[in-house]
This record gives C-alpha cells, structure tokens and sequence, in this order.
C-alpha cells in the first residue's frame, strides 16, 4: 500500500474539513456554555467523577452500549435496536479501521486529519497482504452494516409499526436535511471507494462493484464527483447537526458523564437540563407512552416536544406543555436517553410568579402522642373514606398501637404544591409536618397514599420515623401472623398507580400483597408500562373531557385482562377508574380486610 | 278511530298522556318496567310548593285511567318499524302494532355511592333525598337517629359536576332539599339545620318565598360552599369540611346525619330501544329533541314523541303539562294535521 497523491491533499476535503470544524467548535462551544451555567458544586462533583477510575470505567461503558450499541433500544425492539447500531456502531468501526489503516501502511500521514476517512482516495494497492485483505474487508463489512442500518430507516418512514413505534415527532425541514444527508453519506461513500477499487484495492463490496462500473463507465471520470459529493454530503449533514436531533450524538456523550457523577437538573433551562433537551433523539416513544395521546390528541404536548421548544425558547408552548403534562412519568421511563420530562416542567411551572398569594394556615393540630404507628391518610384517601376505613379495621385486627394523623382531615403533605412548581410553599408545608409527625414520637409513619409517600420519600427529613406504604406493611403483618387472610375466587387485575410504580419503584409487594387474597390477572401494559388513570393531580390544565377518554382508554388496557374486576393502591386512580369503569374498582386494603380470617 | 298508541313508562308523564290519549280516543297501551305506577313521584311523600301529598296525587292519575291496557312488571322487547307505524313486542309476550309511541322513561337517581367522599353507604348516617322521603312515608331507616341535634343536607350531589360525568342542573333538588330541611326541622324542632349549596336556584312559583321561611321561620343555616369531605369520628357523628365562600373561610361542622340531594341522570336502561328505533341522544346523555324550544316532545323521528324527564330534567308540572302536550301532537300526527 502506497501514497499515490504526493501532496496527500485534494480540494473534495475542504468541504468535510470546514463542516468538521463547524460541528466540533460548536459543540466546544456548547460543552463550555454548560459547563458555565453548572452550580460550582456540580461543577466540581463533575471534574472529580472524571478523575475516579470507577465512574470513568462506567462513563465508558455506558457511552459504548448507550450511543454505539444502542442497547436499550434493543431492549424495546430488536429491528429498531439493529437499525441504530448498525449506523452508529458501524460509523464508529470505518472510522476506526480508517485510523488503523492510515497508522500501518502511511504512518506519516497520521496527522491528517481527513486522511482516515478519504483513506482509499490517496494510496494505491502494490501489492496483496494478508492484513490489507482483512482491513478492506472489515471496511466493507461495517460499510454494509451502515447500509443495511440506512435501508431499515427508509422502511421504517413507510413502515413504522415493525419498529415498536406507532407515532414520530414531526420532522423540522432542518432535521429532513440532516436525515437525507446522512442516508446520503454512506452510499455515496460506497460509489466513491468503487470506483477507485482497481487502483486502492477493495473487497466483497467494492471490488464487484468496481468491475461492474467499469462495464459501462469509464472509472476514471466518476471518481472524483463522487469523491466530492461525499465530502459534501459529511459537510451537510455536520453543518446541520446542531441544529437537529442529531445533536443528541455528541450531548449524549456529555449526558452520561453527567448524569454518572451524580448531577441532577436544577433549573429547565440551563445547565444539566440543557444536555437533557439537546440529548432528545426524537424517536417518539415518548408520543406512544403518553398517555394524553389517545384519539392522536395533545401529541404536540409530549416530552419530545417540550425538549424541541425548550431549544428554541418558545415560550408560549413551553408554558403549555409544562402545565398539561399529568406527570405520571411514563415518558421518563421508557425514554432511551433518560429526558426527565415531568421533572424539567415541574421546574419550568416553578419560574412562574404567582399572583395568588399562599396562605395555608399552619397545622394547629395537636397528635395523639406515644403510638408506635402514627397513620396519615391524606386528603385523597378522605376523598374515598372506605380506604382509611379498611386500614384501620386491619390495624385493629392485628392489635397494632396506632394513632390517626389525620382523622378530621385537613393536612396536606404539599405535594400538590410541589408539582405545581411552588417549591418554597411546599417547603413550608412539609417544615410544619415535619414538626408534628416528630413531636408525635412516632417510630413508624404509615402513608395510605402513594402521592403522599412518594412526598415524604423524596422530601422530608424525619430521623428516626420509618416511612412506610401501608402494602409492604399490610404484607408484613400477614407474614408476621399478625393477620390471617384467605384467598377469594375473585380475579383481579392490578393497576400500578404511577407515583407507587414509575414514582417510588414498588410493583411486586401489592402483586404479593393481592395474590394472598384474590385471584390476579395482568393487563396487556403494566409496571413501568402501566397506563395514567388519567385523575392525576399533575396536570394543571386538562379539563374532565380530555381525562375522561383517558380514563377510558387505561380501563382499556386493564380489561384486556378479562378479569372481574379492579384492584389499585392509589385512592386517586380508585376514584377516578370507579366513575367510568364497567366493573367493580377496589383498593387492595379493602379486598385484604374482606379477607381476614 | 281505534289507533293504538304505546306509552313507554308508568310515571306521572305516561299516566297524564294515557289519560288524555284515552280520551282522545286511541287504544292505548301504558308499559311499566315496576310492578306500580306513579315513578320516582309515587315514592315520594309530599311535593313542593303546596305541600301535596303524592298519595293523592297518584292515586287519582291511576283511577283516571283505569279503561287503558297496563302492563305492569314488562318491558319493551324489541321495537322495529312497520306499515307506517311501529311493531313492538313486550316482554309478557304481547305484540302490538302501534300508529305512534310515547317515550316517557323520565331519569334514574344519581347513585350517591359514586361520590365517595361524602361516604354514602360507608358512614352510618348517610342518607339520599329518596331514602328521606321513604322514611317519611314510614319505612323504618337506622341511618336516621333517634333524635337528631344537627342535620345536613348537601345540594348538587351528582348534579353540575363534571367530575361526576354530569354537567346538568337537576333543577328540583335546590326546593327538595328547603323542603325536607323544613320538614326535618318540624319534626324536630331542636335539631340545627344545614344546608350547603353552590347556588340556589328557585325559579319556580312560591319558591323564594319557601326559601325566605325556611331562613325566617324555621332558622335553617344555608352555607354557600360545595363540601369537600366528610369523615366520622370514632363515637360515629359526621364531621364536615366545607368552605363558606361567602367569608371566604373553612368551615367545619359536627353533624348527626347527612342527607345527600342525588340529583337526575339520564336512564340507561332505555338504551336498547334508542338503538333500534334509532333515536338520537344528546350530548348532556338525555334523549335528543328536534329542537329545544318549541319541539321538545318530538324526535325527528315520525311516530316517535317524548314526555318528560326523558329529555332532561324536569319539574311535575313540566312534565304533566309536557305529557298534555304530547297526547295533543300524537292526535295530531294520527290525524294527518
């Protein structure tokens, strides 16, 4: 393998270089503007995670099976998985191999920086080796794969549904550019290195195709456009890519580290948050998941859309999609690059300013002191009495020193607040309740509300109180023998309620819980796939219509079951599915209680 | 002139359209899915505004039309058209050709149940209007203490609430509920009395002035303000949270029993027959008229006339004077005018 150009330079690389440079200042640029707006604590818990062997080992790893291999697209769809990582790590492979051909048969041209990519251009084949076999047919290969990874993605705009994704965001006329540019690239490469096959040597793929060209054509005379037409092709696609969602590629690599050194988004608009919403590949899954999107309604209000307005500072849109969204975090959990969607509008509601001025009265409530329990109900469970009821015939059943919190009612554990983006008024609830849960002397807090217990998880600070869901401890008091309970022949369908499941990651205790007294059907979506009751205090916004076809179709879902009736742990989604449902909606603490022996 | 007309339901709105149809001269026939006449109002004990009882009331509609074919305990099986008229088969087996048909199937009590949060059928005295006007006809009921010190009539259960799937006024339980407040407060005369409402809204003949004695005469506290929940307390008195939007603070109050005024909601069970006499309904879920000024009592639909609470809540007196209305539109349609 020979040098064949003695300059080592065509002008067809000037296009490439000045893209190149476009695409790697600008991101420069990007890393440093994030950098800046990162609080200098994370700033620094950053630069340290990258010094600590351990989070880098991971940062690597995850970059490599996140952006290259794609995995947990595997995860979702194997045809959608192998259509990207066949692209990005095929891509990722060519440019490597370009690198390893450039250091064995041209080591002098190492610090070109275009020579690995335009590689077969510049040398010519003196003579057959082993190794030079091998590379030209490793390049072929992966050029393959690419190509195969590229017709996958011009079948899926025909034929979505194989793909495991019913609806796509709507493409920007920026990102068609980007997306015909970048299926241009590596066919257009194939046309070039075929035709110089019979000067730089070849494989499977270019060697044929090089016989078969000069069948017809003189290879001569359609080399070089082709040269330049790839090189204009990279030059498009680079130059476009900031402003597409092929972004995601490059925030991506940054995301990872980040969110591996242990930041967390504290403003939606800067730092953290905006690796988030550039990393935003816009795949759509989070269309399919949103609940909001049933009968194609408020698909413009999704997660993929607030990432695309929160990139262009629409701030009307931005304001609407914030306010709608019921946050049931489904979008989060099915994300591929993990866009915290309910969690950058809830930051988005808290830049508001409020005229409506906050005036809870401070809890003036005195609590039963010295109960080892101390049961909180909360406000949606004295919406729907028959559960704080059962829970307290079970308590009693089982001989348990417990008191009610708040049996009349009337306190709040500020969540609502909290999800309304008023953090300092749920502060100041949560500091009044702090005090009277701990003035109480309680060593157990048990919570009948997952939207309460998600609350007094995440937000509340209470040495020496164990927070407990009242399923792990309904569970514990028959594994306790403090209850007896028998099975009924009733089968029920379990629904997880989305701050139990997606919200505090509980899915197996109430399936246990409900398995020791009834019957148990799945639904066709569950777990982390389980549908919003649509009743959620998230959204701001929704009226009762919109929720109503919600409601419905997550009824849809859980009849797909065919079991006789409904069993949730959430006082909220009880009442919400029990206007609509056609059979009977229980709590598990009442079907429990029926069972007691 | 011997058509057969078919009234669909034995409520006030099918006896006083029977009558007159009777009178008229038609052979009609009176379906009744119950094994009595007289509806929702047979079961009530007195009505506003003259403090009538429902007794008497009913019993003279029945006796007015005592030479016209009853069912009783049947239901309408299948309704299809036919030679210019309609072919309906009864559930007791009987099969009639009819000229024209009345649908008079009125609504269904909202199912106080539904609302959770006031703890219908989980607290021990909790009560509707109609399980009020049972016990007033003398059914013996345990929810209601022997001798109550306060009592609490919640308005709108079921009624204007989007929550509940049901957007419409039910127009009679804002009286209803003055009513039987008063009527609580005669029987027992130191008992307080609430009643918590959104609006009041007493369009008719001689209401305000009930409600002026309700407050003058009888000391009955009106509270404007929805109630947002209701618990127990552990010796099994109601405590009630509300707010006064009148002084803009929450309210709490201690009560010895609740009734709930369930409002009207359209009757499903008429569902089969809209299906296949292909009737419309209307987006509040009642039946749907041509228009909603001058032709509530038609369909759209040749032959087919309505009457009462079937297309939406209603009054006795709308409902008698809609009945009247109807037996006149269905000679007329007959008739060829």
């Amino acid at each position: 393998m020979i040098d064949r150009i003695p300059s080592g330079f065509h002008p067809f690389v000037i296009p490439f270089l000045i893209g190149m440079a476009f695409v790697l200042l600008y991101c420069f640029g990007a890393m440093i503007r994030v950098l800046y707006e990162l609080s200098w604590q994370d700033r620094k818990k950053f630069f340290l995670s990258l010094l600590n062997p351990k989070i880098l080992l991971k940062d690597i790893k995850d970059i490599f099976l996140n952006c290259l291999i794609h995995v947990p697209l595997w995860k979702r769809n194997k045809l959608f998985g192998y259509m990207h990582s066949s692209i990005a790590f095929g891509w990722f492979m060519i440019i490597l191999l370009g690198h390893i051909e450039v250091l064995l048969f041209v080591p002098g041209r190492i610090n070109l920086f275009y020579y690995p990519i335009f590689f077969n251009y510049f040398v010519a084949e003196d003579d057959v080796t082993l190794r030079g076999s091998l590379l030209f047919f490793l390049m072929d290969f992966f050029l393959l794969m690419i190509m195969s990874g590229i017709a996958l993605a011009m079948a899926r705009r025909v034929k979505n549904y194989m793909f495991g994704v019913k609806r796509m965001a709507r493409p920007t006329f920026l990102n068609v550019v980007g997306l015909y540019s970048l299926w241009a690239i590596f066919p257009l490469r194939w046309l070039a290195e075929s035709f110089t096959a019979h000067i730089s040597g070849g494989s499977f793929l270019t060697i044929p195709a090089n016989w078969l060209f000069r069948q017809f054509l003189g290879n001569e005379l359609y080399m070089l456009p082709t040269w330049w037409a790839y090189s204009i092709a990279l030059c498009v696609f680079m130059c476009v890519l900031p402003f597409t969602r092929y972004m995601h590629i490059p925030a991506e690599m940054l995301l990872i580290p980040m969110r591996n050194a242990g930041l967390k988004v504290r403003s939606s608009r800067k730092g953290f948050a905006r690796v988030e919403f550039f990393s935003c590949p816009n795949c759509g899954v989070c269309i399919d998941a949103c609940p909001m999107t049933v009968d194609n309604g408020n698909v413009k209000d999704c997660t993929v859309y607030l990432t695309r307005q929160l990139r262009r500072g629409n701030e009307e849109r931005i304001q609407e999609i914030s306010d709608k969204c019921l946050l049931c975090g489904k979008c989060e959990a099915l994300c591929q690059v993990g866009v915290e969607g309910p969690g950058l509008r809830i930051l988005e509601r808290a830049r508001r300013d409020y005229t409506v001025p906050f005036n809870y009265p401070a809890a003036d409530k005195s609590v039963d002191k010295n109960h080892k329990v101390l049961y909180f109900a909360g406000c949606m469970t004295h919406l729907t009495p028959s559960i704080g009821r059962n829970i307290t015939e079970l308590l009693r059943k089982a001989n348990i020193d417990f008191t009610w919190l708040d049996q009349q009612g009337g306190l709040c554990c500020g969540r609502p607040m909290f999800t309304a983006g008023r953090i300092a008024e749920a502060k100041a609830i949560v500091a009044n309740m702090e005090k009277l849960i701990l003035e109480s002397g309680c060593d157990t807090l048990l919570v009948s509300c997952p939207i309460c217990y998600k609350m007094f998880r995440e937000q509340y600070n209470l040495p020496g109180v164990e927070i407990v869901n009242y399923i792990p401890f309904i569970n514990n008091l028959i594994n306790t023998g403090r209850i007896k309970v028998e099975k009924s022949d009733i089968c029920y369908v379990y629904h997880d309620p989305c701050e139990l499941g997606r919200g505090c990651g509980m899915y197996d205790e109430p399936r246990k819980l409900l398995g020791r007294s009834a019957g148990i059907a799945e639904a066709q979506q569950n777990r982390e796939e389980s549908i919003c009751c649509g009743g959620s205090l998230g959204s701001l916004s929704l009226d009762f219509a919109q929720r109503e076809n919600m409601t419905k179709a997550a009824l849809d879902n859980l009849y797909t079951s065919n079991a006789d009736a409904i069993a949730t742990a959430c006082p909220l989604c009880q009442a919400t599915f029990a206007r609509y449902a056609d059979r009977p909606v229980k709590d598990i603490a009442e079907i429990v209680n029926q069972q007691v022996i | 002139m011997k058509e057969n007309v078919v009234i669909i339901g034995g409520g006030v709105a099918g006896l006083e359209a029977a009558k007159n149809l009777h009178r008229l001269g038609y052979q009609t026939f009176l379906v009744e899915k119950n094994k009595k006449l007289g509806g929702h109002v047979a079961t009530w004990h007195k009505l506003f505004p003259d403090m009538a009882s429902t007794k008497a009331i009913i019993k003279e509609m029945v006796e007015d039309i005592k030479d016209v074919t009853v069912f009783l305990d049947t239901q309408v099986k299948t309704i299809e058209s036919a030679h210019g008229g309609y072919q309906i088969a009864f559930s007791n087996g009987v099969n009639v050709h009819a000229k024209a048909v009345l649908v008079a199937s009125g609504f269904e009590l909202f199912e106080a149940a539904k609302k959770e949060e006031y703890g219908y059928g989980i607290y021990d005295h909790v009560i509707t209007n109609a399980d009020l006007e049972a016990w007033m006809n003398g059914n013996k009921d345990k929810r209601i203490p022997a001798s109550p010190k306060a009592i609490g009539f919640v308005h709108c259960v079921g009624s204007r609430d989007l929550k509940a799937g049901n957007s419409q006024c039910s127009k009679v339980c804002c009286m209803t509920a003055i009513k039987q407040a008063i009527e609580m407060k005669e029987r027992f005369p130191n008992a307080e009395v609430y009643c918590f409402y959104m609006d009041l809204r007493l369009f008719g003949k001689k209401y305000e002035d009930f409600y002026i004695n309700a407050q003058r005469d009888f000391g009955i506290h009106f509270v404007r303000g929805r109630v947002s929940e209701v618990s127990e307390t552990i010796d099994g008195h109601l405590q009630v949270k509300a707010e006064d939007t009148l002084i803009g603070r929450p309210l709490k109050v201690q009560l010895d029993m609740l009734v709930l005024m369930a409002g009207m909601v359209a009757n499903n069970q008429i569902k089969p027959i809209v299906e296949q006499a292909k009737l419309e309904i209307d987006s509040d879920g009642f039946l749907k008229s041509s228009d909603n000024i001058t032709h509530i009592i038609e369909s759209g639909r040749d032959g087919i006339f309505y009457a009462g609470a079937c297309t939406g809540t209603k009054t006795v007196p709308e409902t008698v004077a809609e009945a009247r209305a109807a037996a006149l539109a269905i000679h007329d349609y007959i008739s060829g005018l």
